[in-house]
């Protein structure tokens, strides 16, 4: 047994070695002269490399992860609300904030700051829907100032609802014309009337 | 080895009580139920020396803190404000908050209805008066 150890090791250790004694330094060597590749592509590869590492999101992926939360509290379906909570929080992580001014950065990383919070609750709170509908309320205003702000890369409604949240009511941001309650869900799916359209 | 301890009775400029006005009453009932995790102004009794529950404390306070402090209040933003201060109309109606380990270890820390509608009613004034500022 010992032997047949010891004899799998040398082999082992023989093919190791010699596949590295087969590299040589010039078959490592990427020089362009060698390559069939362009030095124009060979330029746009590097700065890809470069692109994603940075930030290169946009509020469209904000709003994008917002609506599919907003659709799956319409179906009161709270573990598709979670996962867009996470999905939320992944595009905030991800916004490019270099092309924005002085002023936009500060009104972005205002609203930010806050509307993440909501994003992990409701991402961290899936099965608890009621929890989730509190956080939803606020990061629909917070969403509401980021799109008036920067535009929401399509037209959106801002929906209102008196009845809920005891009487005080709340708003929530749409896409669609037709109304659908995320706060009531299935209970009072049309409850509610557009305010405001968003272009 | 123990957790590192911030209990200074010293007040900061961000506290809370230096950004909205806070009757007597209301900071009698934050102190006993709400600082101990949400400020930097814990009490710490002679069992947090004591582990694993000294680490168990401490685990409740930094995520305490994280969620709330109302000693940095002051560093959030208005908008942030508003929304803590909803976060803790929402945890005392729907009765997660205080812990019920803090409760257990806490007698005077269990909020009376009366305590309650009245936290919820000082929210509310807190709010009103920072929506203005907004």
């Amino acid at each position: 047994m010992r032997i047949l150890i010891f004899g799998l090791a040398i082999v082992a250790t023989t093919l190791v070695v010699s596949k590295n004694t087969n590299k040589s330094p010039e078959s490592l060597n990427l020089s362009i002269s060698d390559q069939s590749i362009s030095k124009t592509e060979n330029a746009n590869f590097m700065t890809s490399l470069v692109t994603d590492e940075e930030n290169t999101g946009s509020i469209k992926e904000i709003v994008s992860a917002y609506l599919q939360m907003k659709n799956a509290f319409t179906e009161d379906n709270s573990t598709g609300a979670a996962t867009a909570g996470k999905k939320l929080e992944a595009a905030f992580k991800n916004f490019d904030k270099s092309a924005l001014t002085t002023d936009q950065k500060k009104t972005y990383e205002d609203v930010e700051a806050d509307a993440r919070e909501h994003a992990e609750h409701i991402g961290a709170n899936g099965g608890n829907i009621a929890h989730q509908r509190e956080h939803f309320e606020f990061l629909s205003k917070d969403i509401y100032d980021l799109i008036k702000t920067f535009g929401g890369g399509q037209v959106l409604y801002r929906d209102f609802d008196p009845m809920v949240n005891k009487g005080k009511g709340a708003y929530w941001i749409s896409e669609t014309k037709e109304i659908k309650n995320p706060y009531m869900g299935k209970a009072m799916l049309t409850s509610g009337t557009a305010k405001e359209e968003i272009k | 080895m123990q957790p590192v301890k911030n209990d200074s009775n010293h007040i900061q400029d961000s506290d809370i009580s230096k950004i909205v006005f806070i009757p007597d009453s209301v900071m009698y009932v934050l102190k006993n139920t709400c600082f101990d995790c949400h400020s930097n102004n814990t009490i710490y009794p002679w069992y947090s020396n004591v582990q694993p529950v000294g680490w168990l404390m401490a685990r409740h306070i930094r995520k305490g803190r994280e969620e709330l402090n109302f000693s940095e209040f002051g560093s959030y933003s208005t908008r942030r404000q508003l929304s803590k201060l909803n976060g803790i109309t929402n945890s005392i109606n729907d009765d997660i908050m205080p812990l019920s380990s803090y409760k257990l270890m806490h007698k005077n820390s269990i909020l009376s209805t009366y305590e309650k509608e009245m936290l919820i009613k000082w929210v509310q004034q807190a709010s009103d008066s920072l929506s203005v500022k907004k």
